[in-house]
């Protein structure tokens, strides 16, 4: 339930645009009971480490796809440990993934593009989730893929899973932090991280999806880096027809 | 009701993903009967017919649905979710609207 029924979401979004991720994180926990946490299992468990000083008992949920490398598992253990959470581990739907994997095969994604296997894997437990809840917290980042998070609100009202019936508010504290400023963060509070980081994976997903970058290479290339071409080959160039036979 | 769905051909001859994906759902759902014609937009011939509506209808990515009406305008559908609902009046699987949502939403690829 929520604690404030007139929360103004744009703007509190201007007005803590700019505030520290834990003031946001408070403006969260201070105006919805019914919230939790995504944790990724990566270096978004700043978010777990400023929101326990506020609640020790906050929610918090990690999406199992199934294909997460061990030491994310194993990290996922550690933060259950280390800051006392129950962390609500969700899985997928198992007759939808049955389906789809014999379908499919295990790497459609490799042929097909990653969307239909996050989509079973990750975003249908996903809603699922939220469907059950008032607001969620992610640790998005504008500077994670600058193509699609140009504007990536502090807060906003999330299009994406609300439903006619279900109004969801999403908190991004995160959103105006660098990457730089967030490890920043860890060292200095000496945060828990995935041991992948040690290896050179910046951003982590499945373990099949996700590769360690080179210096100065941005995260993004630790993804889905085979789909760049494929992922551009629906477009129809009505410009170019029109220049032929102009 | 005239529907036509128009599926892109790629340089080297071979359909585009995208276009082969949605027909294949179309198939499955048994929904292909409903597709009056399939028209190419082929990427080798710039005067194939699929390029010319595609030109037309300032249409920029494949595969899209062209839906006409006795007395009423052409309406385009180039997202195949709003096109079951609205024209088939059918609804998408719980499979499809998750990708959907990701399709339309890709800053969730980072969670």
């Amino acid at each position: 339930m929520s604690r404030n029924k007139n929360f103004d979401v744009e703007q509190m979004a201007r007005e803590y645009m700019h505030r520290d991720p834990a003031e946001i994180l408070k403006l969260a926990l201070g105006n919805f009971e019914n919230i939790a946490i995504s944790f990724s299992g990566a270096e978004d468990v700043v978010l777990i480490d400023m929101a326990v000083k506020i609640n020790p008992k906050v929610n918090v949920f990690s999406l199992d796809t199934g294909r997460l490398h061990p030491e994310t598992y194993r990290f996922i253990e550690q933060v259950r440990n280390h800051y006392r959470l129950p962390i609500d581990v969700l899985s997928p739907d198992q007759a939808a993934l049955e389906k789809f994997v014999r379908e499919k095969g295990l790497y459609s994604f490799y042929k097909d593009g990653h969307k239909e296997c996050c989509g079973i894997r990750k975003v249908m437990p996903l809603r699922k989730k939220l469907n059950t809840l008032d607001a969620w917290i992610t640790g998005q980042r504008k500077d994670q893929s600058p193509g699609t998070r140009a504007d990536v609100p502090v807060v906003e009202k999330d299009t994406a899973f609300s439903t006619d019936s279900h109004t969801l508010i999403k908190f991004n504290p995160l959103s105006f932090w660098t990457s730089a400023q967030v490890w920043q963060y860890i060292r200095e509070n000496d945060v828990p991280y995935n041991e992948l980081h040690n290896e050179g994976y910046i951003s982590i997903g499945c373990e099949p999806c996700t590769r360690p970058v080179l210096p100065n290479q941005h995260e993004r290339e630790g993804r889905w880096w085979w789909e760049d071409a494929t992922m551009k080959e629906c477009g129809l160039h009505a410009g170019n027809k029109q220049k032929k036979t102009a | 009701m005239n529907i036509s769905m128009i599926k892109k051909i790629k340089e080297d001859g071979s359909p585009c993903r995208k276009c082969a994906e949605v027909e294949l759902r179309l198939k499955e759902a048994g929904l292909f009967n409903r597709i009056d014609q399939v028209i190419i937009a082929d990427e080798r011939d710039p005067d194939s017919a699929g390029m010319h509506l595609a030109a037309q209808y300032e249409v920029d990515r494949a595969p899209f649905f062209l839906v006409e009406k006795e007395g009423e305008a052409p309406r385009i559908y180039t997202v195949y979710l709003k096109f079951l609902k609205e024209v088939l009046g059918t609804t998408a699987s719980e499979q499809d609207e998750a990708k959907d949502i990701l399709e339309k939403n890709p800053d969730l690829d980072f969670l």
